[in-house]
């Protein structure tokens, strides 16, 4: 609770006051104003900033503060994990050229049988019965290498467990047959497949098999089969050699009547990823002018294309609870939200670490899980934020942000505790969304529902 | 664009905790019932 004094408070900036920063956003006329600890922001016009510094907007701030830092503390401290990145094979049909996972892995990896999948699943749900409440449902992402690998132990285990869990598959779409199609649509199984450019000869060039031969053709052809289906995404890599297709790649899918996509910057994890990273302000560039295309077509067809990547980041703003994604707030969400699991057994924070030996907390089916969410690979990504980095501890925006990802982070620096390497390109996208909501624009750019799904606590107005 | 001289507000979620990394899916309510 707010003293007297706090609450008193008629300015910001000194004594009891609070402690208010500026932040260009780039809209004429208007400007951010920051408190950064608790993720507060209101956007104020030139010719109202005294009231920002020494208006009703001190004493609403102070009212809410305490709510607002109870709120970011819980967010960012008090979940439990809910999901699980299942990886059900380390074998893989692809060989992407940014991929994290090790190429021996993939070429000659392990594959859980029927009854090791299930077994899994099993050790799985007695843990989250255990942690969860009765109501929620636990989710279980089948993830890669290339999850389709499994089919055979992967379908048995959604058949005998989809009461259990939410299930989802993120593939690369080359084995998705009518029979998997309709097998996974009917049991409710989210589904993702990756494409990275609305042309053949980049998409093949990235995304290919053992023989250096791509699958655009039929990934489109599958994507077409999909985009009806309410659970469906897209994610698209974006690297040096297919940023600029960003904006295109808008269209294609917009043509398609996908409704939602990722335009996620690839991590550098791995060599591969490293040297195939875009510029930042390439990446920028591109993919602020994908969003500006996404509003464009929006306001012509009334058909909307969510790149969720972004959406997350304006929910971040917007609602920071209301984020369904956990990289861009520290600590992230791996090893607390989620963890990943390997073909073996073996226990990582995320699939990112997957890699990783060091990161390798225990194996599920010989250690206890609580013991294993608590091991030291655990910890270090648990207890990473961003108050312990420089330039972020000071960064205006760093809890829109949250300085990701660890894994690529400490492959390039050494240690976790550095900035992304992507740092300018969140700065742009914050700044874009923080355009957004200035221009009352939320609803172009944000995941249908995200308002019924939300409520409001706070309105200055 | 909005007409107030000073825009803020702040929404909650309504069901916290169903965080995932940036690889997935968005897993649809309509495809979870």
């Amino acid at each position: 609770m707010c003293d007297e004094n706090q609450l008193q408070a008629k300015y910001a900036n000194t004594g009891y006051g609070p402690q208010f920063v500026f932040l260009d956003i780039g809209l004429p006329g208007k400007i951010a104003v920051v408190e950064p600890n608790v993720a507060f922001w209101a956007l104020v016009d030139h010719d109202a900033v005294q009231d920002a510094l020494a208006g009703p907007l001190i004493a609403d701030f102070q009212r809410k503060a305490e709510d607002f830092k109870r709120e970011m503390d819980y967010l960012r401290f008090g979940l439990k994990p809910s999901a699980v990145y299942f990886n059900p094979t380390e074998l893989c049909n692809f060989n992407c050229t940014y991929c994290y996972l090790p190429e021996k892995m993939r070429r000659n990896g392990k594959t859980m049988t029927v009854r090791e999948l299930c077994d899994a699943l099993e050790h799985l749900y007695s843990y989250f019965h255990r942690t969860l409440p009765d109501d929620s449902k636990p989710q279980i992402i089948f993830h890669g290498s290339e999850p389709m690998m499994a089919r055979e132990s992967m379908f048995a285990g959604i058949e005998k467990f989809h009461d259990k869990f939410h299930f989802g598959v993120q593939t690369n779409a080359s084995l998705l047959d009518d029979e998997a199609i309709s097998f996974l649509t009917g049991h409710n199984v989210g589904i993702g497949i990756s494409l990275d450019a609305p042309e053949a000869a980049i998409a093949n060039n990235l995304r290919k098999n053992w023989h250096g031969k791509g699958a655009f053709d039929s990934v489109v052809k599958i994507m077409d089969k999909l985009v009806t289906y309410p659970a469906f995404n897209v994610i698209t890599t974006a690297t040096s050699m297919n940023v600029h297709t960003l904006p295109q790649m808008v269209d294609f899918y917009h043509d398609h009547g996908v409704k939602t996509v990722m335009f996620n910057p690839v991590r550098c994890t791995r060599e591969g990823g490293k040297k195939l990273k875009p510029h930042n302000n390439t990446m920028t560039e591109y993919f602020c002018k994908a969003l500006e295309r996404t509003y464009e077509l929006y306001s012509k067809t009334n058909q909307k294309l969510v790149i969720a990547n972004f959406a997350n980041v304006l929910m971040g703003i917007a609602g920071p609870t209301g984020r369904r994604l956990m990289c861009d707030i520290s600590p992230c969400g791996g090893g607390r939200c989620f963890f990943a699991l390997s073909a073996l057994g073996g226990v990582f924070p995320c699939s990112e670490f997957i890699g990783f030996p060091e990161y390798h907390g225990g194996n599920l089916f010989q250690d206890d899980l609580d013991v294993i969410l608590k091991t030291k690979p655990f910890q270090e990504i648990t207890t990473r934020t961003v108050e312990n980095i420089e330039p972020c501890a000071t960064c205006a925006i760093r809890h829109f942000c949250g300085a990701p990802c660890p894994a690529e982070i400490k492959m390039l620096s050494g240690t976790v505790n550095a900035p992304s390497p992507y740092c300018k390109f969140y700065e742009e996208q914050v700044r874009y969304a923080f355009r957004v909501i200035g221009q009352g624009r939320e609803d172009a750019y944000m995941w249908d529902g995200w308002r019924e799904d939300t409520e409001e606590t706070f309105n200055l107005n | 664009m909005k007409k107030e001289r000073i825009i803020s507000y702040r929404r909650r979620c309504l069901q916290i905790g169903t965080g995932l990394s940036h690889y997935i899916l968005i897993v649809s309510k309509k495809a979870r019932k």
